[in-house]
């Protein structure tokens, strides 16, 4: 009984793996990155005056000679109290299409302002890169373009077939556990050493996999789950809740801006409320309306967050009287931190730096797995060959698979650190900088998929790993470059945080150069009848030009 | 010789158990989100809410994991209808009465 039980869950969850597994990768890698979303950023961003460029004394002035010339502003606005490379200017906003998507903020206009010399507002659309978002929206919809509900609901299903991947690999593993768990057998099965990493890998970071596969099921989900909770057990009353009745009669005058609270004393008000709080932007919404109200976006490094943004208090920008510390680190009731605490775990917005790196590790970790598990089942599939030396043929399923487990991850790879990469040297250069960015990681990643069928995993493979080592190196190189010849174009900038994404790129390059050789090695002395071998690559190229596969030799071992 | 009766293998049935473990499973979790809806009344809808919509995920899925358990395709759909019914009486019960 209890065989049959695991054999059953092994087929679960080689299914769900292999057709999971692919945007998975995606997802966890991206995810990874997403991580040092702040960093990346700030490596990215052209130099400008930035924030600094108008005191936040003289921030009043600045809010209301802008709203005097662009009243679409007042919608709803940011002032930026972090002075760091990706902050543009001391004040932006972002202006969305009517009746747009939710989640899809592929078409938002973003804006600055400033103040120039003679106190006249400059205001123009920012030209910043936003490939770190890029990256955390291929991260959020398995590298698909847009963050739109299709896409999202694509990631659902994905998540789900995860979950079940996690349990089904679990009760496998469970009557081996304790005596395989430690057992990492290094040596000459290859096979076998990458089951056992699999594996070890698996059992360890399996609740930061259970963490993503149920907070990424909610972000898929949420508003679907919602609507039935609503019509089932509330009769109606969540949607009452949000929904914003306009209200009746004229609008009345709008407010003058002039009048509200200086953002500094703002600040000061919430920095009262404890001293752990790290004040980073004020979200101005509807301040000319009666509705009017601030949020003071914070960030506390000693409690849990929501949001990578941080925390925020609300306030009235007209009274200072704070509103809610709802979302107020430190300050929520035990069920809102609670809920908090779940989004957290997803965001590693919690114990600083450490957990960060954690969290990047595990991502890059369970890559692997999605990686490896793929070509653990391709090896399976290998037909052994009897020791007759004859040429073996691959079936061309395992065929297929390898070469798209090749061509999407390591395409996937080169195709982030070339488009990232790529925004230090087409900044100013082009126009639409956001397709730029889209174009060149899809080029990459398309490029190394399409190489991948053509050649076989074996040929590609080497070929491709290179190729992600030389990306992935352009990062540091271009850093270099803008460093060295400051006036080509790229730019280098001192902080931690830059350079700290050249670090990590430089470790990223020579580690891919180091799979390189090691899967060079495996092609020429593997064993003939893998999937690696050279020989079944020409084997399976002919197969594949006639009409029909022969496996002469294949068939008369048997 | 063999005293004891082997228990028959279990019938795959992959497609009926899928089907019934995202159907039956979903609407199950939703069944017990409600209980633990009934359980926070204390607490303001907008956080309640907010709870019973986390526990929904995690019950499903669990409930989808474990599925290919059941013996045959339509056990899954027998037993997962009867704990649907019988979770959504306990909370139309408590909701109700």
């Amino acid at each position: 009984m209890r065989a049959d039980v695991i054999r059953l869950y092994k087929t679960v969850h080689t299914w769900t793996g292999i057709v999971a597994g692919m945007a998975l990768f995606i997802a966890f890698y991206a995810g990874a990155l997403t991580v040092f979303k702040e960093p990346i950023a700030r490596w990215v961003a052209a130099p400008s005056p930035g924030a600094a460029a108008v005191p936040l004394d003289e921030a009043p002035q600045l809010i209301a000679r802008t709203l005097a010339a662009h009243p679409a502003a007042a919608k709803s606005f940011q002032i930026h109290l972090l002075e760091t490379e990706h902050v543009p200017a001391r004040m932006g906003w972002t202006e969305r299409p009517q009746g747009g998507d939710d989640h899809d903020r592929s078409n938002d206009r973003h804006y600055l302002a400033t103040l120039q010399a003679d106190g006249a507002p400059l205001i123009e659309e920012t030209k910043q890169s936003r490939v770190a978002e890029f990256i955390d929206v291929l991260h959020r919809v398995v590298g698909l373009p847009f963050d739109n509900d299709p896409s999202r609901w694509v990631m659902g299903v994905i998540s789900a077939l995860y979950a079940v991947a996690l349990v089904s690999g679990v009760i496998v593993l469970l009557p081996t556990l304790v005596k395989d768990f430690f057992a990492l057998r290094l040596g000459r099965n290859l096979k076998r050493m990458w089951l056992d990493a699999h594996n070890v890998i698996g059992i360890v970071s399996l609740p930061f996999h259970v963490i993503m596969a149920l907070s990424a099921a909610v972000f898929a989900f949420h508003d679907g789950i919602y609507a039935v909770q609503d019509t089932v057990l509330y009769q109606g009353q969540w949607e009452r809740l949000w929904s914003r009745t306009p209200p009746k009669g004229p609008p009345p005058p709008p407010r003058d801006v002039g009048t509200m609270l200086p953002p500094a004393e703002l600040v000061a008000r919430v920095q009262a409320l404890s001293p752990t709080l790290v004040p980073v932007a004020l979200d101005y919404v509807q301040p000319t309306t009666p509705r009017a109200a601030v949020r003071v976006w914070v960030r506390d490094a000693t409690t849990v967050q929501r949001s990578v943004n941080g925390g925020f208090a609300l306030l009235d920008p007209y009274t200072g009287q704070v509103r809610s510390t709802e979302y107020l680190p430190g300050r929520q009731t035990a069920a809102d931190a609670t809920i908090v605490s779940f989004f957290s775990l997803h965001f590693a917005t919690f114990g600083g730096t450490p957990v960060q790196w954690m969290y990047f590790l595990l991502g890059l970790a369970g890559a692997f797995l999605f990686y490896s598990g793929n070509l653990l089942w391709v090896e399976s599939r290998r037909k052994a060959d009897r020791g007759r030396g004859a040429l073996v043929v691959q079936k061309r399923s395992t065929f297929l698979m390898a070469a798209a487990t090749v061509g999407v991850c390591i395409g996937c790879v080169a195709g982030i650190s070339a488009t990232l990469a790529a925004g230090k040297w087409l900044h100013g250069r082009v126009q639409d900088l956001d397709a730029w960015h889209m174009g060149v990681y899809y080029a990459v990643f398309l490029g190394a998929v399409g190489w991948a069928f053509a050649r076989g995993a074996a040929r590609a493979a080497p070929a491709l790993l290179w190729a992600a080592a030389l990306c992935t190196a352009a990062i540091p190189l271009t850093t270099l470059a803008g460093w060295l010849l400051p006036g080509i174009g790229p730019w280098a900038h001192g902080s931690a945080a830059a350079l700290g994404v050249d670090a990590v790129a430089l470790a990223g390059a020579l580690g891919l150069a180091w799979m390189a050789r090691a899967t060079a090695r495996r092609v020429r002395q593997g064993s003939v009848d893998s999937v690696w071998s050279l020989s079944a690559a020409r084997g399976a190229e002919a197969s594949a030009s006639s009409s029909g596969a022969q496996e002469p030799a294949a068939g008369a071992a048997r | 010789m063999n005293t004891k009766v082997k228990a028959p293998p279990i019938r795959r049935d992959w497609l009926s158990k899928s089907i019934a473990g995202t159907l039956l499973g979903f609407t199950l979790a939703v069944a017990v989100s409600g209980l633990l809806d009934l359980a926070t009344q204390a607490l303001p809808l907008a956080t309640r809410g907010q709870l019973s919509m986390w526990l929904v995920p995690p019950v499903w899925f669990g409930v989808l994991s474990l599925c290919f358990l059941f013996g045959s395709g339509a056990r899954a759909w027998l037993w997962l209808g009867a704990a649907n019914a019988a979770v959504f009486s306990l909370w139309a019960a408590l909701r109700f009465i």
